[in-house]
């Protein structure tokens, strides 16, 4: 990287690495914060399975921690609500939204409509320093007497709603802050994010010009803004009930703890749109690229993201199937439910009608996005389970769920996240990573992933609940126990195959091959800058003159147009 | 490298609707707001359905206060757009008093709401004195964090005019303007609820 | 920045505004039905923040994307107050 010269001269380390203005150094941080916060939610993930497979016996490598957490390596059952819920509230938000959307979406969206840099920069840095400071909020809580939240990432009252149910007070506390705080940071980067897309753009760029990846996460940033007001309120009323001694949710005092259930998961459920379109939105931008083929569908898939941004606000309760709420309500979100599996069902049609017939290469990024629409089918196709109201009486709350939820969750959050960085890292850092550890680091993770989830589909079949911390201490459970052992030692191999990952980023990052500006030879703008763009990204400010997808254009003899060459004679040669 | 015309002052000024960026990204973060005061509002009116003995604990509540702080709010709301108008026509000095009397009745609604609250607690009625008071204190807790907030960006931009630092950015007078009517429309709702619907 | 745009009375909206306020108050101390004093206190809450928003806030002389961020959040809090109501509002 050449002097850091900004505009009034040469700018100091500080400006330029840490308050940053520029969107790629913000989504670096984002970046780099999210897959930090990813190795303390694997390290939860590992003590939990062990804890599952067997009970009460040492982890090994963890006899350092202290009484009353640990007891000489054992987990007690308090912790165990800890891990499960610290494990769930990291992963979602601390490691799927700022990857999915703060780096990617931070990194891509100026460059993809050709700005300068997003529409409101000095809020940029704020956002990212504001998720800085929840992550510091979240990781004191660890620390604090009580230890951290331990009432589940979906913090349901009476048990969270007093200290004294759950044992940890300024743990819990300090969640709901961290949760406030980023919320608020997510809440300043959806601003920037919508208002950048929507205004600017370069010239030529309509909006159905635009890469989905692009409509994908202004969708995403649309949702969470709209959905998570009503949460904040019942936060804050779950802080007053905590420390204030109000009852909002205390049924002794007046209070409804199914408030708090609806509250959170009119939230909740847009929040997983929200993790999952912008993973949608990588693999969508991936896709055509080695298959050397148009995206299927492309305004299809952009009616079908709104159709799905609409019905996510209108399916929260089946969440609640069984939670006492008014049994009339069952019905209405079973239906809707159902129903926003169908443009899902299109976008998945229009995903493998694209493969169709292309001239498909496979290198690392291609194989991982292969592995999202595979991982990613399975979990959508068990959601459908789940969303039927009859069925969800057996499967609610068993490892059934557990596992549904990890097939679409971590095929946005790993999968797309990893096809991404794997695809992107030449334009964010100007190197190439290592294809034969990429090539290594998929199969690991596909293989594991699966060895570890599809015995959890049979265990909630098989009437294991989730979140109990000794399944040997139920008889019925016993003879399933066998699946409880595989799926832990599975998840174990599946931490150790992020090992040539971890190698690669960090060898590539010093050490890869320098990249050229375009090497997979895409069209979309961003790889018309150099790699990495400069401050400003790009020499002069792009014109566009067609859709991001022109491969295999026939009137061009390359397999690729770039959106911003002028327009080409149609008289074919 | 030539890079000067693009670099020029830093922020984009382009805008391909027409709306201007600023003001968009404003609406934006309302819109959100909207649904934040909406919700709130919404499980305040299906509680106080759900509940019995409100109406005798809302008895307690001042109406004259309350009207009075209504009067005092929406005057605000006409001192700031004043303050927008004296800005388009290119009047500095009555931008400047204009939005120092909105700084000055939105302090004053707060001052209200303090002795308000001071008197309803001194008469026995905190936060934790049942659901009606819960809900009460926190609606006008959130509402009065967000005056708090819309005063303090309205004199800094007094002052940045006072201090002539305001420059080309006076379209900024708008865009405050924007929050603190969103803000003074959440008071309209929050008066009839809390102190008339009875 | 000059824009084309109707510039309404504000001072008459203010009237408008204070007369409603006096209205809606008013309305409490008449002997009338509960559910009347209700509709019409909150009609007026209606109109004056309509008057607010369509006026100090311009939306009357802004685009239909500015529009649809202020109505569309409306639609959505609506959803989740038909939700809440079966299960919070009748116990």
């Amino acid at each position: 990287m050449s002097a850091r010269v900004g505009v009034e001269g040469p700018v100091s380390f500080w400006r330029t690495y840490v308050f940053s203005t520029d969107h790629k150094t913000i989504a670096k941080q984002y970046l780099a914060i999210g897959l930090s916060w990813a190795i303390v939610g694997g390290l939860l993930a590992y003590l939990m399975r062990w804890q599952l497979a067997y009970p009460e016996t040492p982890v090994p490598g963890f006899g350092w921690v202290p009484e009353p957490h640990m007891v000489t390596g054992i987990i007690p059952p308090e912790f165990y609500n800890m891990l499960v819920t610290m494990h769930g509230t990291i992963m979602v938000f601390f490691v799927a939204m700022p990857i999915l959307l703060g780096a990617f979406g931070n990194f891509l969206i100026p460059l993809m409509i050709g700005a300068q840099d997003m529409a409101f920069p000095r809020l940029n840095m704020l956002s990212v320093w504001t998720f800085a400071l929840s992550s510091l909020v979240l990781l004191i809580s660890f620390f604090v007497p009580g230890g951290a939240a331990a009432a589940g990432w979906t913090g349901y009252p009476p048990l969270s709603a007093k200290a004294i149910y759950t044992g940890v007070d300024w743990g819990l506390n300090l969640w709901i802050l961290a949760l406030a705080l980023e919320f608020a940071s997510f809440l300043m980067g959806g601003i920037n994010f919508l208002t950048t897309t929507v205004n600017l753009r370069a010239p030529g760029l309509s909006m159905f010009r635009l890469p989905l990846l692009v409509w994908m996460q202004i969708t995403a940033a649309v949702l969470f803004m709209l959905s998570v007001g009503p949460l904040i309120a019942g936060a804050v009323m779950l802080l007053l009930d905590r420390v204030a001694g109000t009852s909002f949710y205390l049924p002794e005092g007046g209070g409804d703890p199914l408030l708090w259930q609806h509250l959170f998961w009119f939230f909740g459920h847009p929040e997983v749109y929200v993790i999952l379109l912008p993973g949608l939105g990588i693999i969508l931008e991936i896709l055509p690229v080695f298959s050397r083929k148009p995206i299927f569908g492309y305004r299809p898939f952009i009616y079908s993201t709104i159709a799905v941004g609409i019905l996510s606000f209108i399916v929260w309760a089946h969440h609640q199937f069984l939670s006492g709420m008014d049994p009339r309500l069952a019905m209405p979100f079973s239906i809707t439910t159902i129903l926003i599996s169908v443009p899902f069902a299109l976008m998945v049609f229009a995903m493998i009608a694209t493969l169709w017939r292309g001239s498909i290469r496979f290198p690392t990024p291609m194989l991982f996005t292969l592995g999202t629409l595979a991982v990613f089918l399975i979990g959508g196709l068990t959601g459908i389970f789940n969303g039927s109201a009859p069925v969800d009486i057996y499967i609610h709350d068993t490892y059934f769920v557990v596992s549904h939820f990890h097939y679409t969750l971590v095929a946005v959050t790993f999968f797309a996240s990893f096809a991404g960085l794997y695809f992107w890292f030449p334009k964010m850092f100007g190197r190439m990573m290592n294809e034969t550890l990429g090539k290594i680091h998929f199969w690991l993770t596909f293989l594991f992933f699966n060895a570890v989830f599809i015995p959890m589909f049979l265990l909630g079949a098989g009437g294991m609940m989730r979140r109990i911390a000794n399944p040997m201490q139920y008889d019925f459970l016993q003879p399933l126990q066998p699946m409880n052992v595989f799926a832990t030692i599975a998840s174990i191999l599946l931490l150790l195959g992020q090992i040539p990952f971890v190698i690669n980023f960090f060898w590539s990052l010093f050490a890869g091959k320098v990249a050229e500006r375009n090497p997979w030879q895409a069209n979309t703008l961003e790889w018309t800058a150099p790699s990495p763009p400069p401050h400003g990204n790009f020499e002069t400010v792009p014109v566009v003159y067609r859709g991001p997808y022109e491969y295999s254009h026939p009137s061009v003899t390359e397999d690729w147009l770039p959106q911003d060459r002028p327009a080409v004679p149609t008289a074919v040669s | 490298m030539a890079k000067t015309h693009i670099m020029a002052a830093g922020v984009e000024t382009r805008t391909a609707t027409g709306i201007p960026t600023g003001k968009m990204g404003v609406w934006w973060f309302l819109a959100s707001e909207i649904v934040l005061f909406g919700g709130l509002i919404g499980v305040y009116i299906m509680s106080r359905l759900g509940s019995t003995g409100w109406p005798e604990m809302a008895a307690h509540l001042s109406v004259p206060i309350g009207t009075l702080n209504t009067f005092v709010l929406l005057t605000s709301s006409l001192t700031m757009v004043l303050a927008f108008a004296a800005v388009e026509k290119g009047d500095q000095k009555g931008m400047r008093t204009w939005l120092l009397w909105t700084v000055l009745l939105g302090l004053t609604f707060l001052v209200i709401k303090a002795f308000e609250w001071g008197s309803e607690i001194g008469a026995g009625f905190p936060l934790t004195a049942g659901g009606f008071w819960s809900f009460y204190y926190t609606m006008t807790g959130l509402h009065a964090l967000h005056v708090l907030g819309g005063v303090v960006v309205n004199s800094i931009l007094f002052l940045s005019a006072l201090m002539g630092l305001l420059g080309r950015n006076e379209h900024r007078v708008e865009l405050a303007g924007l929050y603190w009517h969103f803000v003074d429309v959440v008071w309209i709702f929050l008066f009839p609820l809390l102190y008339l619907s009875w | 920045m000059a824009r084309e745009r109707v510039h309404p009375n504000y001072v008459a909206i203010w009237f408008w505004l204070v007369g409603l306020l006096i209205v809606s108050v008013g309305v409490t101390y008449l002997p009338i039905p509960t559910r009347i004093t209700l509709f019409l206190i909150f009609a007026t809450a209606v109109v004056k923040a309509g008057l607010v928003a369509l006026n100090y806030m311009h939306l009357k002389s802004e685009r239909l994307l500015i529009y649809a961020m202020a109505i569309v959040p409306v639609a959505i809090f609506f959803v989740l107050w038909v939700v809440l109501y079966p299960d919070i509002a009748i116990r």
